[in-house]
């Protein structure tokens, strides 16, 4: 008989203290709490060590950008990309080193560089770029980069970028041109002589 | 709001005793379905809210309607709703067709009449039996038919086992559940829940309000058992094995799906809702103030009856989140070893107690 209300004081004692673990855990919600909302929060990025300095070395290899203002069109990118995500389109440009204002074309680099050719289209397709890094080193004006890492002051760092529709991961960096500017760059009407 | 004063109103206007009764029970049902459909919102809306806190996590979120579901997810019991009644309904082939479709709708009735004798405050309770606590004991024992129904008609194994669970388990809780709310009943002397609460008014020991429950140490363990006995009446969890999900998937409701579930679903809450109004009416003197002679006008009165039914709901989703699920013979060994004899001896001490105290 004492056995049975031993166990009845045993179940209550039990089932109290159980009942006080969750009342601290719901009463400590704010700090115990580990869902993390994704969009609006997200975790710190570790430190990454990859057992040697990497100052000019971006770790990371989250996302292409270009800075088309820098861009001369060498294709040499196209060349080097072993999937063939980049496509490139130029026209000559009329006059070598010359600003066109009405497509927003710059005559030179920041280096200097007289720009032979206007960059109509560049295009890079991201579902298909495998990472390699391979098209950075040709550039030689340093143009073409990994997001991020050494280069993080010339674009914010984005290894998220996800779409509903596949066709909005082909990034476009060329300027806008419409099909009528392309028309006459491409056959300039020759100047009259007075 | 009683359904008496309606009828007498609609007598008043002229001879159609019929059109007048039928009128008058329109009218007072369309709040008590209301009651039930907002109670059912709130409450699945705060018991995911609860789990969620319970286990470190933070249960809905978004921030606007649209993509998210409205800000802290407030809209997600709604969105669940549209969702439950587009859904399609599905009807096995091999089931007994007319069992299958009638059984939400015996359980949800079960429910429906429940609601109907709470007492929500002096004025405000639809119906005022003379059998009020003996009405709502007799009312809930209906679901257990649409139950056992839908287990029998769903024609599979899970479905039967379940509604076999919990006949077993819903006949085994009605007697420890009755023989602690005769408690109330031997203190105050009647079964009418407004003359029941009218009774618990004042103070006891001196400061505690005269309720119930603080009345002797018999009347406290009564209201711990007839509380753990509902909790096991409306099948949920430590109670849930009708509808143990990692055994028998849905229990009877595994062959359910859009309207009909979400009457089940809607019942399941209304049940709640009823079970925790009698204790409250009971044992803890309903729409009382707790501080005898203060806050006590209408609207308080409201205002107490609804904040002990919500606190005692609450309790219900901590055990939830809480306890794990019994065994079947560890149910029966509570019901029939423990709360049956402990119910029993209850009942004599309230009458000694009676005898030489009151």
């Amino acid at each position: 008989m004492s056995k049975y209300f031993a166990n009845i004081y045993d179940t209550v004692n039990t089932l109290w203290t159980g009942m006080r673990i969750t009342w601290r855990h719901m009463m400590n919600i704010k700090r115990d709490n580990v869902t993390l909302q994704y969009p609006e929060e997200r975790w710190p990025r570790p430190e990454r060590n990859i057992g040697f300095n990497h100052d000019n070395y971006n770790v990371i290899r989250s996302r292409l950008h270009v800075d088309i203002d820098e861009c001369i069109g060498c294709l040499k990118c196209t060349r080097a990309c072993p999937v063939d995500c980049i496509k490139i389109d130029t026209i000559k440009a009329p006059v070598r080193g010359e600003d066109i204002p009405n497509v927003g074309h710059t005559g030179e680099t920041s280096s200097g560089t007289k720009k032979a050719l206007l960059v109509s289209r560049f295009t890079i397709d991201m579902s298909e770029c495998c990472y390699c890094n391979l098209c950075t080193y040709p550039c030689p004006e340093k143009c073409i980069f990994m997001v991020g890492g050494p280069n993080g002051s010339k674009h914010p760092i984005d290894y998220e970028f996800s779409e509903f529709d596949r066709n909005n991961l082909i990034y476009q960096f060329a300027k806008l041109i419409t099909p009528g500017q392309k028309e006459a760059l491409q056959n300039p009407t020759p100047e009259v002589e007075a | 709001m009683t359904v008496d004063f309606l009828i007498d109103w609609f007598a008043a206007m002229g001879d159609f005793p019929v059109i007048a009764f039928l009128l008058a029970v329109i009218i007072s049902g369309i709040p008590i379905f209301l009651i039930m459909a907002l109670n059912a919102i709130v409450a699945v809306y705060v018991e995911r809210k609860v789990s969620a806190f319970m286990m470190d996590r933070i249960g809905p979120m978004g921030q606007g309607p649209g993509l998210h579901a409205g800000k802290w997810g407030l809209l997600q019991t709604a969105a669940d709703a549209v969702k439950l009644l587009v859904k399609e309904d599905t009807v096995p082939e091999t089931s007994d067709k007319f069992l299958f479709k009638m059984a939400p709708y015996i359980i949800f009735i079960g429910a429906f009449m429940g609601m109907a004798a709470v007492p929500f405050s002096s004025v405000l309770q639809v119906a005022d039996f003379n059998v009020g606590v003996f009405y709502i004991i007799a009312v809930g024992s209906i679901g257990v038919i649409g139950i056992v129904m839908a287990g029998w008609a769903s024609n599979n194994k899970w479905s039967l086992y379940g509604a076999m669970r919990s006949a077993a388990q819903i006949i085994s809780y009605e007697i420890p559940a009755g023989l602690s709310i005769i408690v109330p009943i031997m203190m105050a002397g009647t079964m009418n829940l407004q003359l029941l609460i009218q009774s618990q008014s004042g103070t006891v020991w001196g400061i505690l309000p005269n309720w119930i429950i603080f009345n002797n140490p018999f009347t406290f363990i009564a209201f711990f058992i007839f509380f753990i006995s509902a909790v096991a009446e409306t099948n949920r969890t430590p109670f849930d094995i009708p509808e143990a999900e990692s055994e028998l998937v849905a229990g009877w409701m595994t062959e359910y799906s859009g309207f009909r579930w979400a009457l089940f679903f809607l019942s399941e809450y209304a049940n709640m809702f009823v079970v925790s109004g009698l204790a409250v009416a009971g044992f803890l003197g309903g729409w009382q103030s707790p501080i005898p002679g203060m806050f006590d006008s209408a609207g308080w009165e409201l205002f107490w009856f609804m904040g002990k039914l919500i606190l005692l709901i609450f309790v219900m989703m901590w055990f939830r989140w809480t306890f794990p699920r019994l065994r079947v013979d560890q149910l029966m060994h509570v019901c029939w070893k423990v709360f049956i004899p402990i119910a029993m001896f209850n009942i004599f001490g309230v009458g000694i107690w009676k005898l030489i105290f009151g």
